[in-house]
């Protein structure tokens, strides 16, 4: 107990109101800052889609066809998306880069053997 | 012979002490994880391997000019890289090229776990108060708790030089260790139903939300808290040279070559700043408790304000609480932990999708934290 009390040696005095202060005010900036991009980025796609749907619009089209043109599913991005990214990027897979030359034996056999080949052939006829 | 003698004092053997022993296996240990159980390999080889350059014993202050703390040696001029927080917005940048944000921008509600996931760094903070660290120190300790290694180290290179070896070894350690801190965390504050709610699947993100989404945070983000503008900004740079598609070569270069050749610079340095004779000390101690208790509290905060997020959703719109845990920003790490727990509690509900939005907002979320402490305490 004594080693713990000499290791951590909390002593709660030592917080005043602007140790407080600061964690509560940085605490709520950082959630001010995020709520405000959260507020922007919940905006943005109703503005996307409304341009889209006047578009559509001027260009006599249904509007609910653009709008779902717009929304397709997660599960089918992702699958679309893997596919592409497999197409392009990882047509070469990873390899070991371990090289190893193989030895190839051969058992004699007179169909491949070297004295019946073509470039003996003259030889034979003179 | 009078060569031979001094030859012989410079050498490891005259100057170790148990504490270099200690810390060479700290190293060791550090590389066996990575190598053995893929911990973290890209940071935790270089780590490793830099606790034993720096701990390698060596007569210190004779001229040779070997130490990490000696100014001159090769190691000072690296390790100024880190000092002078120069590395960490350059893996920001090869973070932002590589981040997709597309699961944040479909679902920006997931951001605010992003934010209070952030809870431990605050509360962190006054705990090292009580502790007896000053102001600044506090605050650089504090940042362990937003999981977020490069955000750590730069914090603590502006407020706290002289600690950010342990603070960076503590949230480098306790980033390989989140598939053990996290969990029991997560399974104590949920039900079990809770943890099997099915979320909506996310939306597609067009081209121009994806290209928007960096310029209008940096800005805004950047108008709240400035300090926080050398971590965003190389951030979303990163991200806007990706999303734009006409700057492949430069978002190329940032997430591959540029980031590794930083990532094994600052691994080294940090390493090898962690000498046994400035390094062994109760302070580094209490870091290293601090910085659990950082981790802890940040995971708790995530899930927790998941759980009152949900008492004002609608049922289908309802979040998994486990995915607030993603909201500490060790990306990708946490939100794979979401990812393992969500199929234990149940095995067709795949959250990894829905974990990287927290997951990214907490390195927003970090960064900004960060910058408020710079502006406060600079």
């Amino acid at each position: 107990m004594t080693a713990f009390v000499q290791i951590l040696p909390v002593d709660l005095s030592a917080i005043g109101r602007e140790h407080i202060g600061l964690a509560v005010i940085g605490y709520s900036v950082v959630f001010l800052s995020l709520f405000l991009l959260f507020l922007v980025f919940s905006i943005i796609p109703k503005f996307l889609t409304r341009n889209l749907r006047k578009k559509f619009h001027k260009e006599g089209g249904e509007e609910k066809a653009a709008f779902t043109g717009n929304m397709i599913q997660g599960e089918v991005s992702a699958a679309i998306a893997t596919a592409i990214s497999l197409y392009l990027e990882e047509l070469h897979d990873e390899e070991t880069a371990i090289l190893t030359i193989k030895k190839v034996g051969k058992s004699y056999s007179p169909w491949n053997s070297k004295i019946y080949n073509v470039i003996n052939f003259n030889r034979f006829q003179r | 012979m009078e060569g031979f003698v001094r030859f012989f004092e410079h050498s490891a053997f005259v100057n170790v002490t148990p504490g270099h022993l200690l810390m060479i296996l700290v190293g060791l240990i550090f590389i066996y994880l990575a190598i053995r159980y893929e911990y973290k390999p890209l940071l935790l080889v270089p780590i490793g391997f830099g606790i034993l350059i720096g701990n390698t014993p060596f007569a210190e202050h004779a001229g040779l000019h070997l130490g990490i703390y000696e100014e001159g040696s090769v190691m000072s001029y690296l390790y100024m890289g880190v000092l002078k927080g120069i590395f960490p917005p350059l893996i920001f940048l090869g973070i932002g090229a590589m981040t997709d944000f597309s699961p944040l921008i479909s679902n920006p509600k997931l951001m605010l776990l992003g934010a209070a996931a952030q809870l431990g760094i605050f509360l962190t903070y006054i705990g090292a108060i009580s502790l007896g660290f000053t102001n600044p120190e506090s605050a650089s300790i504090g940042i362990i708790g937003g999981a977020d290694g490069p955000t750590a180290i730069f914090l603590s290179s502006k407020l706290a030089p002289h600690l950010i070896g342990s603070i960076a070894i503590a949230a480098y350690s306790y980033m390989a260790l989140l598939p053990l801190i996290q969990p029991p965390i997560m399974r104590l504050l949920t039900t079990k139903k809770e943890r099997r709610i099915k979320m909506k699947p996310p939306r597609s993100v067009s081209k121009l939300e994806k290209i928007l989404f960096p310029v209008v945070a940096l800005l805004l983000t950047g108008f709240i808290a400035p300090g926080s503008l050398p971590l965003l900004g190389m951030l979303f740079l990163g991200n806007l040279l990706k999303e734009s598609m006409v700057t492949k070569r430069l978002a190329d270069t940032a997430k591959n070559s540029m980031i590794d050749m930083v990532t094994i610079i600052l691994g080294l340095t940090i390493g090898a700043s962690t000498q046994a004779t400035t390094f062994l000390t109760q302070e580094s101690l209490r870091i290293f408790i601090l910085g659990t208790t950082a981790f802890m509290l940040s995971t708790a905060g995530g899930v927790l304000f998941a759980k009152i997020m949900n008492l004002f959703l609608s049922t289908e719109n309802r979040i998994n609480p486990l995915i607030g845990a993603a909201g500490v920003s060790a990306v990708p790490d946490s939100a794979l932990v979401v990812q393992i727990e969500g199929l234990k509690a149940d095995p067709e509900n795949h959250l990894i999708m829905h974990a990287m939005a927290p997951n990214i907002a907490g390195v927003i979320g970090s960064a900004v934290a960060a910058g408020i402490m710079m502006s406060y305490l600079l």
